[in-house]
């Protein structure tokens, strides 16, 4: 008897008692619906994560000072020479900004609003990957010759002055006033960063107004991905011998954050793959329950394959077939499911459904795998009957 | 065909030990039609049982079409059971769930036979049983005498070496009955070798030869020299029939 003659029998017998096969794989059902839900939604999710995080552009990184218990607070830590300086001498730094964050009262001529206020120059623009709605971004001769510009993020520009181009029009910041130049798209990123009121002043601007110059931080681009590693490395090297402060400050990458955040989905990935994992056997031990049921239903049918010349190997090999035919079809129907399920979230979240063919490769492989390892005992039981016994049976 | 010598079966239960057949020693010919008989419990279907395979001698041994099988394995039992063996039971013992004509095909299939070729010897056999409008009934959309016919065609499909038949007219009407071993008594002509069991001497007189068992023993070994002749019978229970 062929596999292709054995699967048809295996069909027969489900068909022959629809709604128990269904109530049996129910189990299968819901198990491998959540390996493919979970999975999807995990895939789906981390992809638009990845997406979100691409905005800023992957070759990004950032310097901060790194203060340890019982450091003070020290306004040249970062010094706007330390970027000429690392740009002069790490080839790999494409774009290197400063970054000095403030809370300022923007008084424009339909409103006034607190914003963030970040004080630095051209490259940050390149850096953060920014985009002009109108006008333009901060300059270098903006800062160089201390221009009074102020670029606006869409919605402070519309809280500032109403619809329409702002370009041009003056702004009022504590008691001084600055020229828009230009409006930034606002950011609508989902996982809310930047999702504050920006303003950006030429740095050097910033620090008149302040009165004080400080950079909180530098935030960088390399050449290419594989570079970020030795263009942050080398940038914290070269403010360490400037500074002559070992260990003073902290870099960090996109790449790096990314990373951890694949950790983390990774192992919710994990987590929830373990309690599928559980329904899986508990699937496929009430599959070995019916299954147990149907030989000992069946006896009679056994007895009259094996008197026709059904040998012990062909009963056991029919009832294995039937008990994976039957987890495959529960397969079959949670991998629809769980794709719906991935579809809707997916839906909701606006992110993209991401089901990949090897996760439904693997989703058949489970099912084929439960149907084997719980057939077995019920299938050997079969092949073991005497035929007489089972022939006597009704 | 066969040969048996002192062949003997002990069941244990338990504590107990029920000899069944103790010591038997036969011969059949190719071409007999041989009716065992005798009352419950003498041990005929224990006979019937290791006749076809089913299960294993205590002692005794074992020729079957020249083949000595009293050392042979499960699977060979089963292959030989497949090639050499066409039972019909009392209770016809067709698989409900499928209709006639899978039902013939399942002893070719355990056989390797083909699918096309499966399918066009069932219908021969089965048209040759007057079965060519119900090929695909299922077993419960025919009457008892029908679903005995299309035993009797699955139990010859593989041409087996003998036909072992246990009661085949014991949940059948007398004419039924007559009909089914009219059908014996027909292949029974064209050469084929039937072994059956009944307890009805009636049915047993169709044979040409009747063993009688009492106790695990045949007790008796008759040749008749004029069997029944079904199918006259049948004529005449027609003409009765008809006449009343
Ligand atoms: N599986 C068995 N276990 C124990 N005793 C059995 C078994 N099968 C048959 N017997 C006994 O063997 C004897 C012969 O039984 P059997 O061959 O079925 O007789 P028959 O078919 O002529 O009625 C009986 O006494 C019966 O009780
Ligand atoms: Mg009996």
């Amino acid at each position: 008897m062929n596999i292709g003659e054995l699967i048809l029998v295996a069909i027969e017998s489900i068909k022959s008692n629809k709604l128990r096969s269904f109530l049996t794989t129910l189990g299968i059902v819901i198990g491998i619906a959540a390996v493919i839900a979970v999975v999807g939604i995990g895939q789906g999710g981390r992809a638009m994560l990845m997406q979100e995080m691409e905005k800023f552009g992957t070759n990004m990184f950032g310097i901060w000072v790194n203060y340890r218990d019982g450091e003070s607070f020290r306004l040249d830590d970062l010094q706007i020479n330390d970027i000429t300086v690392i740009k002069e001498n790490v080839p790999q730094v494409k774009y290197l900004a400063p970054a000095s964050y403030g809370q300022m009262q923007l008084r424009g001529s339909k409103g006034h609003k607190s914003v963030q206020v970040i004080g630095t120059t051209a490259d940050y623009a390149q850096v953060r990957n920014l985009e002009t709605v109108w006008g333009r971004f901060i300059r270098d001769d903006d800062a160089a010759v201390g221009r009074r510009v102020i670029v606006l993020d869409e919605r402070t520009a519309l809280k500032l002055f109403g619809p329409g181009n702002p370009v041009g029009k003056k702004v009022m910041l504590m008691s001084n006033s600055a020229v828009v130049v230009g409006v930034i798209k606002s950011d609508s990123s989902m996982l809310g960063f930047n999702s504050q009121q920006i303003a950006y002043l030429p740095w050097s601007f910033l620090s008149r107004l302040n009165g004080w110059e400080v950079i909180h931080e530098l935030q960088g681009s390399a050449s290419s991905k594989e570079e970020v590693e030795a263009a942050m490395n080398l940038s914290k090297k070269i403010l360490e011998r400037r500074h002559h402060a070992p260990n003073h400050y902290y870099a960090y990458s996109l790449e790096q954050e990314m990373e951890s955040a694949n950790k983390v989905t990774g192992i919710m990935t994990l987590i929830i793959g373990c309690i599928a994992g559980i329904s899986l056997l508990v699937g496929g031990i009430g599959v070995m329950n019916i299954m147990l049921v149907s030989v000992t239903e069946r006896t009679r049918e056994i007895g009259i394959r094996m008197a026709l010349g059904a040998r012990r190997k062909d009963i056991l090999v029919q009832f294995i077939i039937e008990s994976i035919v039957l987890c495959l079809l529960g397969g079959f129907i949670g991998i629809i499911l769980g794709y719906g399920g991935a579809l809707l979230v997916a839906r909701l979240a606006k992110w993209p459904p991401l089901v990949s063919g090897w996760t439904v490769l693997l989703a058949v492989g489970f099912s084929v795998a439960v149907g084997l390892f719980f057939g077995i005992y019920p299938a050997n039981k079969a092949s073991k009957m005497d035929p007489i016994e089972a022939l006597r049976r009704d | 065909m066969i040969k048996i010598n002192n062949l003997s079966k002990t069941y244990s239960t338990g504590a107990f030990t029920v000899p069944a057949l103790k010591g038997i020693t036969l011969d059949i010919a190719p071409g007999e039609f041989v009716a065992i008989t005798g009352a419950s419990g003498s041990g005929k279907s224990t006979m019937m049982n290791l006749l076809g395979l089913l299960d294993r001698p205590s002692e005794g041994s074992y020729l079957l079409d020249g083949m000595d099988v009293s050392n042979l394995n499960d699977d060979d039992y089963a292959r030989l059971r497949n090639r050499k063996i066409g039972f019909v039971f009392q209770a016809f013992n067709l698989l409900p769930r499928l209709t006639a004509l899978k039902n013939v095909e399942l002893s070719m299939l355990y056989a390797g036979t083909k699918h096309e070729e499966r399918r066009k010897r069932a219908v021969e056999v089965l048209t040759l049983l007057g079965l060519e409008d119900r090929l695909h009934h299922f077993p419960n959309e025919l009457s008892g005498g029908q679903n005995q016919r299309v035993a009797i065609a699955r139990a010859l499909i593989n041409n087996p070496a003998i036909i072992l038949a246990d009661e085949p007219t014991g949940a059948l009407d007398s004419q039924t009955g007559l009909e089914i071993m009219s059908i014996f008594q027909e292949l029974n002509r064209q050469g084929t070798t039937i072994v059956l069991v009944t307890h009805e001497l009636n049915i047993a007189r169709h044979s040409r030869r009747i063993l009688r068992m009492a106790d695990g023993l045949i007790i008796n070994d008759e040749e008749i020299a004029r069997p029944l002749d079904a199918h006259n019978e049948i004529q005449a229970l027609r003409e009765k029939g008809g006449r009343a």
